[in-house]
């Protein structure tokens, strides 16, 4: 069952001899639960890639499946409407929203997809207790750690039950013990709710959990090879499949 | 979303404190002056108010007790009694006087107070006699206030020296007040021999009072003012002196308004330009975080408002015991609009935010 299928898809910008083709020809296809670790130098365009399949930024050539759909023949408020319910997103820079405590930081992607208050706080306080933030429920940003928000900006993302986590870099900001304790914890929650995940990462370490791990260098896939995937996708008790 | 848009401005306290106090500020000038507006309309209206008559027999021309002057000769009374309907034609003399008191000129409205037809008798008296003697007068208290002319002092009133008997209340307009002489003196002031200003005609209950007065118009020398009218008429003197002063005042206060309340949320959305972005990329759409941007600037425009009203409440009010001529009437409906025009400003000032908030892409959220 394919999440998304990328078919052929290149992205040039600009024009004439400026011209930047940052991604290049490329043709992937993720599935229900994969976890795709996307590896390869800087300005290779593992970040215009992972755009275009969060429907940020148009391809210039080729077209790219969500769940069968063609996403150049929708309007931007359909995209809109379907990053909110069929992604989610993680950064490196967390980029969680100043002025809202943790909860309601998770609370805002049920909000606007018309979640009542009172089930959204219920749920965001839920993920979040699973996430051990349970503590720091009602604190803000700036008073949290690079790893606390990171963990936020987590079950934010995946607050909507998103088929689909893109996450770029979400290890950089953060030292090397907490950034991959963060990613697993992201992995694990993901695969066990059978959703996919695409991690943009240069973390060797990630191998251990990826199913999947590909290269891309000067915008073109060049190498796939398998994941260690060495993670517990068992589901816990009371978490139901999506 | 309006949690955010609250979140949003309680993060940042000072802005927000600059954008309530801005429209706050606009709001106390825009309702302050349409009080003093308000008041004064009042005012110059009450005490002819007070005065009886259905009609306002005025010479041909003048159509109210400032402009153009009105003397009718005392023979038009006998026209007027003589016209079918009409119950009771009582003269009513009453004129623009100067006097100087204190090196300074005040312009008093002395009105003939005659006793014995009950025609010009003061509105209200609240201090001292309530019908001046001859050699007296009756003074309004807020010139009796700001003059410092007390009871028993004298004053010059053409050529003649009064002393002054009371103190009345309800007179006052802008820059002169009604004052109350008797009979006799008012003439003397006034010079008119065999004349008066207006005739106060009352018609008959059983009478269609359109028609006594086409009746009266028949006579080409007079014309018949219904009361309302009159008052009208004299109410919209204060209106246009003041519309113009009102209206640049208006668009001070909105400027300013607009301005704060624009720049503060400007500031802010480009502050947030990322979050904004973040939120974008998560699935909100262009049109919710617009309403988020309006949100805010509406919540500081109603908190401005509310700030602003109470102030303006409380300015007239101290300002009113402390400066009689300050009189104001801060009215619902001006309440209303003034509120209506605080929404606008908040709604126009969205705009530009707006503006900048749409441009915003929300693939930037993935550079670092
Ligand atoms: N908006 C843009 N306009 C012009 N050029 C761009 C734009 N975005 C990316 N590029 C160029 O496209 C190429 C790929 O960039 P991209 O950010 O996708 O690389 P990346 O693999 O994510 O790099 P890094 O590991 O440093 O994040 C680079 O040469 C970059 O300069
Ligand atoms: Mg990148």
């Amino acid at each position: 069952m394919s999440v998304v299928s990328v078919e052929d898809v290149s992205k040039t910008f600009g024009a004439g001899h400026t011209a930047v083709t940052a991604v290049d020809h490329v043709s992937l296809s993720v599935d229900a639960g994969d976890i795709v670790l996307v590896m390869g130098p800087s300005g290779s365009g593992k970040t215009t890639l992972l755009s275009m399949i969060g429907t940020l930024m148009s391809p210039t050539t080729g077209r790219i499946l969500i769940s069968w759909q063609d996403t150049s023949t929708l309007g931007p408020a359909q995209l809109s409407r379907l990053r909110l319910k069929e992604f989610g997103f993680v950064f490196q820079t967390f980029n969680l929203l100043s002025a809202l405590t943790a909860e309601e930081n998770v609370m805002m992607p049920l909000v606007t997809a018309g979640v009542p208050r009172k089930e959204a706080r219920a749920k965001a306080r839920m993920a979040l207790e699973q996430l051990q933030l349970g503590h720091r429920l009602r604190n803000l940003p700036r008073d949290l750690s690079g790893g606390e928000k990171q963990r936020v900006a987590i079950a934010r993302s995946l607050a909507n039950d998103p088929r689909l986590i893109l996450a770029d870099e979400p290890t950089a900001n953060l030292d090397a013990k907490t950034g991959q304790d963060v990613t697993l914890l992201l992995c694990e929650t993901a695969c066990r709710e059978n959703r996919a995940v695409i991690i943009v990462s240069h973390d060797q370490r990630l191998r251990t959990a990826a199913k999947r791990v590909i290269t891309v260098e000067d915008g073109r896939l060049t190498a796939e090879e398998p994941g260690e995937h060495n993670l517990n996708c068992r589901m816990h008790p009371g978490t139901a499949p999506s | 979303m309006l949690f955010l848009a609250i979140k949003n401005l309680v993060q940042e306290k000072t802005r927000l404190l600059i954008s309530v106090g801005g429209v706050a500020f606009s709001v106390l000038l825009i309702m302050s002056i349409q009080g003093l507006y308000q008041g004064w309309s009042n005012k110059i209206g009450e005490y002819i108010r007070t005065v009886p008559a259905d009609y306002w027999i005025t010479q041909t021309g003048a159509t109210d007790m400032f402009h153009t002057p009105s003397v009718l000769p005392l023979t038009v009374r006998d026209f007027l009694t003589g016209v079918p309907g009409v119950a009771s034609a009582k003269p009513f003399s009453g004129r623009r006087v100067a006097f100087a008191h204190n090196g300074k000129d005040i312009n008093v409205y002395v009105i003939a107070d005659d006793t014995e037809i009950n025609v010009g008798a003061p509105a209200r008296v609240v201090e001292g006699k309530a019908v001046p003697d001859k050699g007296e007068i009756i003074i309004d208290r807020v010139v009796g206030r700001s003059e410092n002319i007390r009871i028993g002092d004298t004053i010059p009133v053409a050529g003649r020296t009064l002393k002054v008997a009371g103190y009345s209340e309800g007179g006052y307009i802008l820059s002169f007040s009604f004052a109350f002489a008797t009979k006799e003196d008012a003439e003397s002031i006034l010079q008119l021999p065999g004349a008066t200003n207006f005739f106060l005609v009352t018609v008959k209950d059983s009478t269609d009072a359109n028609e006594v007065a086409s009746r009266i118009e028949a006579d080409p020398a007079v014309d018949a003012i219904t009361k309302d009218r009159f008052v009208e008429n004299n109410t919209n003197i204060v209106r246009d002196t003041f519309l113009p002063i009102i209206l640049v005042l208006l668009l001070i206060g909105i400027a300013v308004g607009m301005t704060v309340i624009g720049l503060t949320i400007f500031t802010s959305t480009i502050e947030k330009a990322r979050e904004y972005g973040v939120l974008k990329a998560i699935g909100v759409s262009n049109r919710r975080l617009y309403t988020v941007v309006v949100e805010q600037a509406v919540t500081a425009a109603v908190l401005g408002y509310i700030v602003g009203a109470d102030l303006a409440l409380a300015v007239s009010a101290a300002a009113g015991t402390f400066v009689p001529e300050f009189i104001t009437e801060i009215r619902w409906l001006d309440a209303a609009w003034i509120f209506a025009v605080t929404l606008a400003m908040a709604v126009v000032s969205s705009l530009l935010p707006v503006r900048r908030l749409a441009r915003i892409d929300p693939a930037e959220v993935f550079r670092a």
